[in-house]
C-alpha cells in the first residue's frame, strides 16, 4: 500500500535525479541528431572517470576547491555577522521593528541584482571602492574582478552581504524561544554577560544555528548566480554548478554535464550527512548533559 | 577513435532500422529518422528539405515568427504590417517572443527543434547558430530562394547563412563594431591598429570587451583576422588556432595592457562597462557596437567623439566580426510556403529600411544605406557599411559555443597575465580539437 502522496513525491523528486544519473552514464550526442551511446562499452562510468581522473580533471578539482573555499569562508562570516545581527534584533529597544526590517533588506534583493550592484561598486575605473581608495591615497588600480583571489573575495563579500540577514532571521527565531527565566537564574548565580552568552545562549541556540548552517552551506555549495554575473567563472570563481551548467547547457555535452551535476549532488549530500551526524550528535550529548 | 566507434554504432542503427529505431537506445526517437547523421563524405546536410520558392505565392494559413524579446517593437510592427497586407489572401503571422538573453533564445529554439515541434515556423536566429542548426537538419535549405536575391545583400552578410556550400537562411539585420575615438585627443582616424595603440598609450588608453565571454571572442578575432589569423580550416574540420598570426595578434593585445595602451580593467569589461568608462572620459578609444553611438551623443557629459571602421593590422589587412540575425525556416514547419512568404516580407527592402530608419538596426541590403531617412537615423551609415563589408563571420561550426569558449577563456587568461600568449593558444587549440572530435 503506497500512499498517493508518496507516489507524487517519487515522481517529482526522484524521477529527475534518476534520470540525471541515467544520462550521466551515457554519452548523449545532440550533434548527431538524437543518437545515444554508452560512454565506454567496457566501463559505464566513463563520464565519471573522465571528470575525476581524466585529462581535464583539473577543471573539476579546481571547481571543488573554489566551491569549498567560497562556502567555508562565506558561511563562517555569515554565521558570525548573522549572530551579531540576531542579538541586536533581539534586544528590546525603541525602533526595534525598523531595525529588523532594515537588516532584512539585502536578503530580499534578488541575487542577480546583488551581483550587479557589487560589480558596479568594484568597477575598477569608476567604482566606489577604487574611487574611495584613491581619495585616501591608497593604490586604486586593482582590477577587483579580474585578479585572483580578489574576484573570489568580492564574490564572498556579496554573498555575506546578502545572506547574513537570512542567518540572522533563523537565529533570531531560536533566540526568541529561550525563556527569560534562565537568564534571571544565571544573573542570580553571578554569571557575567559573556558567561551567560557562552554557557546559556549558545548551547540553547545550537539547534537554530545548526539549521541555519545546513541551509546556508547547502546553498553556498550550489552557488551559481553570483559568479555567473560577476565573472562568468573567470579569475578563480568557477564553481561546481557553473561547470555543470557550461558543460551540460552551453556545450550540450549532456552525459558529461550530468556526471558533473551528479557529483555535485553527491558532495552536497555528503556534507549535509556530516553536519547532521557530527553536530547533530553533539546536540544530543549536550541535551543529555 | 571516438569518431570511428560513433560511425560504427550509427551503421548498427541503420542495420537495425528494419526492426526498430528504438534499438539505438534513443529516448527521444531521433535515432534514425532525421536524414543527417554520420554518413560522412557526402556532407551531413545532404538529406535536408529544400524550400520551393513558388510555394509562397499561394500560401495560406497562420505562421509563427519566433524571436527574442522584442524590446524595440520592430518585430511587432513588421508582423502587423504583414497581416494587413496578407489578410485578404488568408495568410497571417503571429509573433512568439523568447527571453531577451541570447543563450535563452537559443535554448528555447533548440528545445522545440529537438522535440520536432513545428511551433516556430521561422526564427530570428543569431548569425552564429546557423551552422549548428543546419547540421542538425533543423532548417530548410534556402538556396533556391536566395539565388535570385543574393546580389541585393552586402556580400559579407551571406557568409553567415552559408554552411557546406548551401544557404540556410536570409540575412535580416547585420552588425559590426566600430572604434570610437575622442576628437579632442585624436586628430585624424589612425590607419593601423599599431597607431591606435600608440596614440592610446600617449593619452588615456583604449577600452574594449575583455571579460571571459562571447564579446571577447569578437574583440580578439577582429584583431586576429586582421593579422591574417584563422580559427578553423576552411572545411571547418580542424583547428588552426595555434598559429603565428594569432600569436602576433594576442601578443599585441597583451603588450597593449602591459604598456598601458589598454586599460588593465578591460579583462572584466563587457559592452556597458566599456561604454561608461569611455563616456566618463577615462579612455581615448573604445571598441563597441553601433548602439553606443546614440547613447554617447545624448550624454552631455561625454567627450566629443567620432566612429571609424577598424584599421589595418600592420603586415595584415582590415577585418571585423559580423553580428546580427538571420531569418531561418524550421524544417518542422507545417506551412513552409507561408513561412517563406513571411521571410520574403521581413527581408524586403521596405522592411529593412523601416528597421534601419525607425529602430536603428544595421541594414543587410546595400541600397538601404543610401536612403535619406536611414542616413538621418544613422549618421554613421557610411562607416557602418564599410565596417560590415570588411567584416568576417565567426568560425562556422556545429560546436561553435565550445570553440568560442576555448577562445575567450584562454585569451582572457593571457590578457590578465595568468598564462603566456603561447600557452593560451596551445590550450585553446587542444580544447578546440577535443570539441571538434565530438561530431
Amino acid at each position: 500500500m503506497v500512499s498517493p502522496s508518496l507516489v507524487l513525491i517519487a515522481l517529482v523528486a526522484l524521477y529527475p535525479i534518476i534520470y540525471a544519473v541515467w544520462l550521466s552514464l551515457h554519452q548523449y550526442s545532440l550533434i548527431e541528431a538524437g543518437l545515444t551511446r554508452w560512454a565506454e562499452p567496457s566501463s559505464p562510468f566513463g563520464n565519471y572517470t573522465e571528470a575525476l581522473w581524466g585529462a581535464d580533471s583539473s577543471q573539476f578539482w579546481t571547481a571543488t576547491r573554489i566551491t569549498f573555499t567560497f562556502t567555508i569562508v562565506s558561511v563562517f562570516f555569515e554565521l558570525v555577522i548573522g549572530l551579531a545581527m540576531a542579538m541586536a534584533m533581539h534586544a528590546a529597544f525603541k525602533g526595534q521593528g525598523i531595525l529588523r526590517t532594515v537588516i532584512l533588506v539585502p536578503w530580499a534583493v534578488l541575487t542577480v541584482v546583488t551581483a550587479i550592484t557589487w560589480q558596479t561598486i568594484f568597477e575598477p575605473e569608476l567604482g566606489f571602492v577604487n574611487t574611495m581608495l584613491g581619495a585616501v591615497g591608497l593604490p586604486s588600480n586593482t582590477v577587483w574582478l579580474g585578479e585572483e583571489p580578489q574576484a573570489l573575495i568580492v564574490m564572498i563579500i556579496a554573498d555575506v552581504w546578502k545572506t547574513a540577514p537570512f542567518m540572522a532571521l533563523l537565529i533570531l527565531a531560536g533566540l526568541q524561544v529561550i525563556p527569560g527565566e534562565i537568564y534571571e537564574a544565571g544573573k542570580v548565580d553571578g554569571a557575567s554577560a559573556w558567561q551567560r552568552f557562552q554557557k546559556l545562549t549558545l548551547p540553547l541556540l545550537m539547534p537554530a544555528i545548526l539549521v541555519a548552517l545546513i541551509f546556508r552551506t547547502l546553498d553556498a555549495l550550489r552557488i551559481f548566480d553570483l559568479p555567473w554575473v560577476l565573472t562568468k567563472g573567470a579569475h578563480g570563481t568557477e564553481t561546481l554548478s557553473l561547470i555543470s551548467y557550461q558543460t551540460f547547457q552551453q556545450n550540450r555535452l549532456v552525459g558529461e554535464g550530468s556526471a558533473l551535476a551528479v557529483l555535485t549532488f553527491v558532495i552536497v549530500m555528503a556534507v549535509s550527512f556530516l553536519y547532521i551526524r557530527f553536530i547533530g550528535g553533539n546536540l544530543r550529548t549536550m541535551a543529555e548533559e | 577513435m571516438r569518431g570511428n566507434r560513433h560511425v560504427a554504432i550509427w551503421l548498427g542503427c541503420v542495420v537495425l532500422m528494419g526492426g526498430s529505431v528504438a534499438a539505438c537506445g534513443s529516448d527521444d526517437g531521433g535515432g534514425g529518422g532525421s536524414g543527417g547523421g554520420g554518413t560522412q563524405g557526402t556532407g551531413s546536410t545532404s538529406g535536408a528539405k529544400v524550400i520551393d520558392p513558388a510555394s509562397m505565392d499561394s500560401a495560406k494559413g497562420e505562421v509563427t515568427y519566433c524571436t527574442g524579446k522584442d524590446t524595440s517593437g520592430a518585430q511587432k510592427e513588421s508582423v502587423k504590417l504583414f497581416n494587413e497586407a496578407n489578410k485578404s489572401k488568408g495568410l497571417s503571422a503571429k509573433l512568439l517572443e523568447f527571453p531577451e538573453s541570447a543563450d535563452e533564445q537559443r535554448n528555447q529554439f533548440v528545445q522545440r527543434q529537438e522535440a520536432k515541434s513545428g511551433e516556430c515556423d521561422i526564427f530570428y536566429s543569431d548569425v552564429i547558430w546557423t551552422a549548428e542548426f543546419a547540421s542538425q537538419d533543423w532548417l530548410y535549405d534556402m538556396t533556391p530562394y536566395t539565388e535570385s536575391r543574393k546580389a541585393e545583400f552586402i556580400p559579407a552578410t551571406f557568409d553567415t547563412v552559408n554552411y557546406e556550400g548551401k544557404t540556410w537562411g536570409v540575412p535580416k539585420q547585420s552588425d559590426a563594431a566600430f572604434l570610437y575615438y575622442r576628437t579632442d585627443q585624436v586628430d585624424s582616424p589612425p590607419t593601423t591598429w599599431q597607431e591606435v595603440y600608440d596614440i592610446a598609450a600617449q593619452n588615456d588608453g583604449i577600452v574594449y570587451q575583455g571579460a571571459a565571454y562571447e564579446g571577447l571572442t569578437c574583440d580578439f578575432l577582429e584583431i586576429a583576422f586582421a593579422a591574417g589569423g584563422k580559427v578553423l580550416s576552411d572545411d571547418g574540420k580542424t583547428a588552426e588556432f595555434d598559429s603565428p598570426e594569432n600569436l602576433k595578434a594576442l601578443q599585441f593585445m597583451v603588450d597593449g595592457i602591459n604598456d598601458g595602451a589598454a586599460k588593465k580593467s578591460v579583462t572584466t569589461y563587457m559592452e556597458e562597462q566599456a561604454r561608461r568608462a569611455f563616456e566618463a572620459g577615462r579612455a581615448t578609444f573604445e571598441r563597441n557596437w553601433p548602439y553606443a553611438y546614440a547613447i554617447g551623443k545624448d550624454n552631455k557629459d561625454a567627450p566629443e567623439f567620432e566612429v571609424m571602421p577598424f584599421p589595418d593590422f600592420e603586415g595584415g589587412g582590415k577585418a571585423g566580426i559580423l553580428g546580427g540575425h538571420n531569418i531561418v525556416i524550421s524544417a518542422f514547419s507545417k506551412n513552409p510556403g507561408g513561412a517563406l512568404a513571411l521571410t520574403d516580407f521581413l527581408t524586403s527592402e521596405e522592411a529593412i529600411t523601416r528597421d534601419a530608419a525607425d529602430y536603428s538596426l544595421a541594414p543587410v541590403l546595400e541600397s538601404v544605406y543610401d536612403d535619406p531617412a536611414v542616413q538621418k537615423a544613422m549618421p554613421f551609415a557610411a562607416e557602418l557599411k564599410q565596417a560590415i563589408a570588411q567584416a568576417k563571420s565567426r568560425p562556422v561550426s556545429p560546436v561553435y559555443t565550445q570553440i568560442s569558449q576555448a577562445i575567450y577563456k584562454n585569451v582572457n587568461a593571457a590578457l590578465s597575465g595568468q598564462s603566456s600568449p603561447e600557452e593560451a593558444l596551445k590550450t585553446g587549440q587542444s580544447e578546440m580539437e577535443k570539441a571538434l572530435a565530438t561530431f
